[in-house]
């Protein structure tokens, strides 16, 4: 089984489950494995490449492969494919070394640019030299980086498809839209990267863990089989009532996947829905019934379901398809009027630009409208002079910049809650009654005896429910009609022996539900509150915490 | 119009059985016309659980009530509770066609239809589905969607949902009185009503009805019902610690809580001292006041902390803080533990004014039972008129699917 805690645990993970590593090459690719480390959402081995030394200092992964040292002395490709392609065959040996052994990797890369689409594709034939399953998660460039890294990038792709596994393919022009635009450019690739972590989580958890409804490798490819596939993803994670419907509208939310719109002409989908102990088959029934408004019919839907007891009493819902860039297009393309109002179409990079290249060669039917407005955005012209004259380099610097700066924080902030346990309702309440003075010499003696502020309040309580009896006593004769239970004085009168045992024996308190506890209430359905019957009355149920 | 309508609202609670027969006037006024009262036996949180006693209490208070207000009561509108009841809010998410910009009739519906498909275990029946407000293309707090130009249209609703068969229990056993039931209402949801004011529903507020068997509450955030329910403990659970603390019987615990106990043991002097008198006046015992007031503020502490666990999410955002209302609102002491535990502005708070018989109104014990003559009529304002010939024709619909039931 997949690591797939929040907070590390070596000792949790058997022997069994299978080793992953996940190898960030360039620019790109070493922000998202930070990202990884950071928010530790994957137990797998980290490794950085990069041809650059800066980036390497900065990256916070716990393996680092500096490329073609010797050829490079540490300065980056330079948005030269050639390069990088060299740098990572010198340094062969070392990514060998630092992949063996797992069975299997992930190769994250930003395609593009020099080292990611140089290096990416000599790694994953590295990898797939050593056995292992080999993934590739890798993202195509923004279009304002200009034609010429596009056409860099779809040589790597190229070269990539034949090597991996699966691919599994982003388009940084709808990343752009995850944000919304007067966020700042930082945010963006931050959510970029935040996206791209969370869909290598996914699909490790997804392909690895043994679910009720498995899903394996072979869905994931089918659900990516698409020529020139982009892929559609979208993860929402919800807790508390009705949090399958609300994990599913979360990833729905994914711009990936354009609040569902672009299901719409998907051909396969993948669905997985994950949750805790408690995760309930109406649940799941309601998530997929609510997903089916948003899918045709003749939609090939590839179901999974697992249960993992670390998620909690959360539902995770991932959905994964993949769709030809040309209706990706065409869908941005046809977009109604009235979407042009809202601020997602003022997004940096609408996605027609982006398909300048294949145009060239052959004209898809939506290309004067695409021409018309890349022409009103940008002049092509312009960006193949600014392309020529200054190397795309520039571009990657600044993805390089920006890298200490990238917070998680937003992250590790939603991930707490999860962590956290509401506490029980009775020891909240405890410090307040703290403030009790303590009023007979017996009680005395006991708090003193007792350590803590809360024992103290314990104690001070039976201690004085034990004096009462003591008080009352005299007149039990007269009240001897009352058919109050007698195992009742047995348990007060045994207070002081329960206190003097309180720190000896540690064995798990067993909870009897004896109808004699709860008085008036015994012949009703008990109020079960975290383990603990609400009828009981708060002070018996207290004495016996302090029993513990 | 000068037309007013007569409503008769029942409440089976656990410590007392109340009939309140009001009078509803169109500008919207209420008139208390009389009370009927009735204690409750075979009631335990807020549940049935012997039908022929509480038949039997049902009738003294039906008969008390309709002496009081000279008015024959036929139907009623009955108040329910229970811990079965839960709440949950869902959205329901439509698309707009493509080729439509403005929104219709039929896209409302179809946004509730998609929010009310909410899967509830399948032994449970809806109570209320309440519109919280519409969301139109994101835009929140939308009151009428119709008309406006949109993509996405969103419907927010509050449902109310119980187990059929203990809902049905009651009400086949007010049936059998013979009564009709009108409508089935959650009783926070009835005494919400006339509790909160509507300046505290949109500052955001919790009511709270801390009944004898159950303590029901309600959240209201920006003017919209935000969270409900029910913790099925209650001024009984009080009591039965206190008999089981000072080894006394229920009744003489229950009378000791009401005349002496309090919620607050700081200020108590220490060793002051209470006599338990037996019914006939001798003393039986003594017990130190400090003691009693700590079993029971150990357990309204515990209740109320419940409460707040369920509502946690929405502490922040309640501007007019928390009504407490019910029987035990009326405990000493109650405000100052609900305040430690909620940390906001507690208000105790009976029925807003309506005219009538004044002792009736101001006591929280009454909130539920007025608030459903309240609610019945909101109810019937939010109703389309009928023609009287189509009224007939409705309520026959009605009686002949109720016999399907």
């Amino acid at each position: 089984m997949v690591e797939y805690d929040r907070t590390q645990s070596p000792e949790g993970a058997d022997n069994s489950a299978p080793r992953i590593c996940i190898v960030g090459v360039g620019g790109a690719g070493s922000n998202v494995v930070d990202r990884i480390t950071l928010d530790r959402i994957v137990d797998a081995t980290l490794v950085c490449a990069h041809t650059d030394v800066r980036v390497l200092g900065h990256s916070m992964a716990p393996h680092k492969i500096q490329l073609g040292a010797e050829l490079m002395k540490g300065i980056g490709a330079g948005g030269d494919p050639d390069l990088g392609r060299e740098a990572a065959l010198f340094s062969r040996e070392q990514v060998r070394e630092a992949v063996e052994g797992h069975d299997i990797i992930f190769i994250s890369a930003g395609l593009g640019g020099g080292t990611g689409s140089g290096a990416a594709p000599v790694i994953a034939e590295i990898a797939k030299n050593t056995g292992a399953l080999v993934l590739v998660v890798a993202t195509m460039p923004f279009s304002f980086e200009g034609r010429r890294r596009l056409a860099q990038a779809e040589e790597a792709l190229e070269l990539l498809q034949k090597r991996a596994d699966a691919l599994v393919l982003f388009e940084n022009n709808r990343m752009g839209e995850l944000i919304l635009p007067k966020d700042g450019i930082q945010k963006a690739f931050n959510q970029a990267d935040q996206l791209i972590a969370q869909s290598l989580r996914a699909v490790s958890t997804i392909t690895t863990t043994p679910g009720l409804v498995k899903l394996g490798l072979d869905d994931l490819t089918s659900a990516l089989a698409n020529a020139n596939g982009r892929c559609l993803f979208g993860f929402g994670e919800a807790r508390g009532q009705n949090r399958g419907v609300e994990a599913l509208k979360k990833a729905l939310k994914s711009p990936l996947i354009d609040s569902g719109r672009l299901l719409h002409q998907t051909k396969n989908l993948l669905v997985h829905v994950a949750g805790g102990e408690s995760l309930t088959l109406v649940e799941v029934e309601g998530v997929m019934k609510q997903l089916g408004r948003h899918v045709p019919d003749q939609t090939h839907i590839l179901f999974g379901l697992g249960v993992d007891a670390k998620l909690g009493d959360s539902i995770a819902v991932t959905l994964i398809s993949s769709l030809g860039l040309n209706q990706l297009n065409a869908h941005a393309a046809a977009a109604p009027p009235s979407e042009m109002l809202q601020p997602r179409a003022e997004a940096p990079t609408p996605a027609p630009k982006r398909e300048a290249p294949p145009i060239k060669k052959a004209p898809s039917p939506y290309a004067p409208p695409v021409e018309a407005s890349a022409d009103l955005l940008f002049k092509s012209e312009e960006i193949a002079t600014i392309t020529a004259e200054a190397p795309s380099s520039m571009i990657e610097d600044q993805t390089v910049e920006q890298e200490p700066e990238v917070e998680e924080q937003p992250v590790l902030a939603q991930e707490e809650p999860v962590a956290e346990e509401p506490s029980a309702p009775v020891v909240e309440s405890i410090p307040e009654t703290a403030r009790i003075p303590v009023r007979t010499p017996m009680a005395k003696e006991l708090a003193d005896a007792a350590r803590t502020g809360k024992e103290s309040t314990l104690a001070s309580v039976v201690a004085r429910s034990v004096t009462l009896q003591t008080e009352v006593a005299p007149a039990q004769d007269d009240l001897i009609s009352f058919d109050e239970p007698q195992q009742q004085s047995a348990t007060t009168i045994n207070a002081t022996t329960i206190i003097a045992r309180k720190s000896g024996s540690d064995a798990q308190q067993t909870f009897s539900l004896g109808e004699e506890d709860r008085g008036r209430f015994k012949d009703t359905e008990p109020s079960i509150v975290q383990g603990e019957d609400l009828d009981v009355p708060t002070w018996m149920r207290l004495k016996k915490k302090l029993r513990r | 119009m000068a037309k007013s309508t007569i409503y008769a609202g029942l409440e089976i609670g656990t410590h007392k059985i109340c009939v309140v027969v009001g009078e509803a006037k169109r500008d919207g006024a209420i008139k208390i016309l009389g009370v009927g009262q009735a204690p409750s036996r075979g009631v335990r949180k807020g549940e049935i659980v012997d039908f022929e006693k509480v038949q039997t209490c049902v009738n003294d208070a039906l008969v008390r009530a309709e002496d009081r207000s000279d008015v024959m009561i036929r139907n009623v509108f009955l108040g329910v509770t229970g811990a079965h009841i839960e709440s949950l809010n869902n959205r329901g998410r439509h698309r707009l066609p493509d080729d439509q910009t403005e929104i219709t009739e039929d896209d409302v519906e179809e946004a509730k239809e998609i929010a009310r498909s909410v899967s509830i275990p399948q032994s449970n029946v809806f109570l209320h589905s309440v519109t919280r407000q519409y969301i139109v293309d994101g835009q929140e707090a939308v009151r009428q969607p119709i008309g406006r130009e949109g993509r996405v249209l969103e419907a927010d609703y509050h449902i109310i949902h119980g187990v059929r068969g203990r809902v049905q229990n009651a009400i086949r056993c007010v049936r059998e009185i013979p009564l009709e039931v009108e409508d089935v209402v959650f009783n926070p949801v009835a005494a919400a009503q006339v509790v909160l004011t509507r300046e505290a529903k949109l500052q955001g507020a919790l009511m709270i009805d801390f009944g004898a068997g159950t303590c029901d509450y309600v959240l209201y955030e920006d003017g919209m019902i935000t969270a409900s329910g029910c913790v099925p403990l209650g001024g009984d659970h009080i009591t039965n610690d206190v008999s089981m603390a000072l080894q006394i019987p229920n009744g003489r615990a229950e009378r000791l809580k009401v005349e002496e106990g309090s919620v607050l043991y700081d200020e108590v002097p220490e060793g002051e001292m209470l006599s338990i008198e037996d019914d006939t006046g001798l003393i039986l015992g003594e017990v130190e006041r400090a003691f009693l007031n700590e079993v029971m503020n150990l357990r309204t502490k515990e209740i109320l902390t419940q409460v707040r666990v369920r509502i946690e999410d929405h502490l922040g955002r309640l501007g007019a803080g928390v009504f407490l209302t019910g029987g035990v609102s009326l405990m000493k002491g109650v405000d100052v533990v609900a305040r430690e535990v909620f940390g906001i502005k507690v208000t105790r708070a009976g029925s807003a004014p309506v005219s009538g018989i004044t002792a009736t109104f101001e006591n929280p014990q009454y909130s539920a039972p007025i608030g459903l003559i309240r609610y019945a009529q909101i109810l019937d304002s939010e109703k389309p008129f009928l023609s009287p010939l189509k009224r007939l024709g409705r309520r026959m619909q009605e009686l002949l699917s109720s016999v399907t039931l």
